[in-house]
């Protein structure tokens, strides 16, 4: 406040003078960002640092039988998933399941996405809104809806056996097919939304040069547009695999139990054995995976965008 | 300009803040009373969700709250009794719940853990009626209901009812199965049953038993049935499965004898549900009164006819049709015995066990 005071005496304001009203006003402008920011950083704090701490500890106290914790410090709960191979190999699936949804989804939701960008009809705001309608409807209303589809007298079986392609139900469920099936389905409004946002540099008047200068409508495709869609196919492929290997619904409805990914785990620690410490242990490596993808990420977003 | 834009946003942030902290602060603030009424007030009831929920409701809370009209049952649903046991463990220092009905295998847990109030005669006067074997040897919560462990199959393609357990071991039924795999008490049983079929003790290894069931898991369609294990059935996405008898009878009536529910030669497990009152309850007096109804013969009656549990209770006359649906508790049925101690020590290594050795895909 001092400074404010200070610059009385010269009628034309000093550089220097200027220099320090401008950082006073740059010092009130943070105080009220600063405010404006508080509800929002007290509201994380409340509903995510709190729960997070709280998790994090937890996952160093020790689970008895019969959901009995014990508060202690031990490092127990990390070393034995860790060295143990079943919890790789879920981890590892759990990975897998990621990437095959990822990869699928975007190869599925770039065509609707590509259109949807460079439409320039009077319905694109409407064609928009039904591309991400499904979101509108619960993930698990989505997930009985694919296990009707693909269910042994499902539309699928019952539709190949009336035809006669086959004797024999598919297994369409109940396994990895049928999650993978849902999951590419119920993610694809987030893929189409990541990409239509990450599709900023794509501009018809560089895919018409490019035509005008003689490459074919492929060469285009490759060398231009798709180059240009990169940034925004990533955000979507991370964006898909975030929420594949954090999901748990999915793969509880339509893995039929054989399906074991790290979510299906914790839920199964939690409610079915009670060993919150174990589950929490399971959840802070599912959050160290998280980071380190994200981080990979940004590197690569890095070397795209430079 | 900029002083006006600033200062709404000013106001907005002070707004923001105003909400968040009444927001933070609307939680219960129910005061823990000292016991309350025993006619009036409200009794928070934990129990298990779904049609087991609407059938006791109707059965046994709706007639509950019209003989006392001043109690109010707030019921709180979940889906096994391992969640409940997971809500009081929650509560423990705070207890919100009065009344808990769940699986005698969690609620012994539960008694050692210090979360349920013995219950007496004088408390609870319809104790009386209630056999010595099926009160808990400590006074704790007595057995509620019981029910057992049964064969769910589609009467279709079995027009009489199997009677045994190896037709889940049939080729001809491969990839038409539903098997609940642990930690589902379903999947544990068939542990115990499957151990027993092998001559083997399964208190002392289940070796053998891991041998049959890796044999049956290929023809397993699911290992945990969605929306659950009868409706798999009755849709036709499987014709064989586990099931409870108690519910199996109630979808049977419900899918028109589409399904059907036995119990195999071999022997089956009792799935008990106990009644317990929590421990430092808040409505500790309404909700003896809840119990000692629960456990008279107008309730007990009820909720056999409406969901085909067996009575818990000597005095609870059941027309012959319900008698022989609900599972019998004079000794005639062949029981593998599944002691409660020692599943509360199994449940994790069997669990384990199958996600492991039995379920690979």
């Amino acid at each position: 406040m001092t400074v404010l005071e200070a610059p009385a005496a010269p009628e034309r304001p000093s550089a220097q003078d200027e220099g320090q009203l401008e950082r006073a006003t740059e010092r009130r402008n943070r105080r009220t960002y600063l405010a404006l920011l508080l509800p929002g950083l007290l509201g994380l704090l409340v509903s995510f640092v709190f729960p997070l701490a709280y998790m994090v500890r937890m996952s160093f106290n020790q689970g008895a039988p019969d959901g009995v914790i014990v508060e202690t410090f031990t490092l127990d709960t990390y070393i034995q998933p860790l060295t143990d191979p079943y919890y790789w190999r879920v981890t590892l699936d759990t990975f897998q399941m990621g990437v095959t949804v990822g990869i699928l989804c975007v190869i599925v939701s770039y065509p609707v996405a590509l259109f949807l960008a460079r439409s320039t009809s009077k319905w694109r705001g409407l064609l928009v809104a039904i591309a991400i309608a499904p979101l509108l409807t619960s993930a698990v209303v989505r997930t009985y809806g694919w296990m009707v589809i693909l269910g042994t007298n499902g539309l699928i079986n019952s539709s190949l056996g009336g035809l006669g392609l086959i004797d024999t139900p598919l297994k369409l469920t109940n396994n990895m097919t049928g999650v993978t099936i849902g999951l590419v389905e119920i993610f694809m409004p987030y893929a189409i939304l990541a990409m239509i946002s990450g599709f900023g540099r794509l501009s018809p008047q560089l895919e018409e040069a490019a035509g005008s200068l003689g490459a074919s409508k492929f060469k285009v495709f490759t060398r231009v547009t798709l180059p240009l869609c990169l940034p925004g196919l990533l955000t979507a492929f991370l964006l898909v695999f975030v929420l594949s290997i954090s999901t748990f619904i999915t793969p509880r409805l339509l893995g039929g139990g054989s399906v074991q990914v790290l979510a299906t785990e914790i839920y199964d620690q939690t409610t079915g054995l009670l060993n919150w410490p174990f589950a929490a242990a399971l959840s802070v490596i599912l959050l160290v995976l998280f980071g380190l993808i994200i981080a990979v990420y940004q590197r690569l977003t890095k070397k795209i965008g430079g | 300009m900029r002083a006006t834009i600033k200062g709404k946003m000013a106001a907005v942030a002070a707004l923001s803040a105003a909400v968040l902290v009444l927001s933070g602060c609307g939680g219960g603030s129910e005061a823990a009373g000292s016991g309350g009424s025993a006619t009036s007030g409200e009794v928070n009831l934990i129990a298990y969700s779904g049609v087991w929920q609407d059938q006791y409701t109707a059965a046994v809370i709706e007639p509950f709250q019209a003989k006392y009209p001043d109690i109010k049952i707030n019921y709180a649903s979940k889906r096994s009794s391992a969640e409940m046991l997971s809500a009081l463990q929650g509560q423990k220092n705070n207890p919100a719940t009065d009344v808990a009905i769940m699986d005698n295998s969690v609620s012994t847990t539960g008694n050692k853990q210090g979360l349920f109030e013995k219950v007496d005669e004088e408390s609870v006067p319809n104790l009386a009626n209630v056999p010595e074997k099926f009160r808990d040897k400590e006074a704790y919560g007595p057995v509620a209901m019981l029910d057992a462990v049964g064969l769910v199959y589609d009467t279709a393609t079995f027009p009489e009812a199997p009677d045994s357990w190896k037709v889940l071991w049939d080729p001809a039924y491969a990839g038409k199965i539903n098997v609940n795999a642990p930690p589902s008490l379903l999947g544990l049983s068939l542990t115990a049953i499957t151990s027993k079929m092998e001559g083997e003790d399964y208190t002392q290894g289940i070796d053998s038993a891991v041998t049959r069931l890796k044999e049956m898991a290929p023809g397993v369609q699911t290992f945990a049935p969605n929306p659950d294990e009868y409706q798999n059935v009755i849709t036709g996405q499987t014709v064989l499965g586990l099931g409870q008898n108690a519910r199996g009878q109630f979808y049977s009536d419900q899918s028109n004898k589409k399904m059907g529910v036995t119990f195999p030669k071999e022997g089956t497990v009792y799935q008990i549900n106990t009644i317990n009152l929590v421990k430092d309850a808040p409505h500790s007096e309404a909700a003896k009164t809840f119990v000692d109804y629960a456990l008279s013969a107008e309730a007990q009656t009820a909720f056999a006819k409406a969901l085909f549990y067996a009575p818990s209770v000597t005095n609870a006359e059941l027309p012959a049709d319900v008698k022989d649906r609900v599972v019998p508790t004079d000794g005639s049925l062949n029981i593998v015995p599944l002691d409660v101690e020692f599943l509360s020590s199994a449940r994790d290594k069997w669990t384990d066990t199958w996600k492991r050795q039995i379920i690979t895909n």
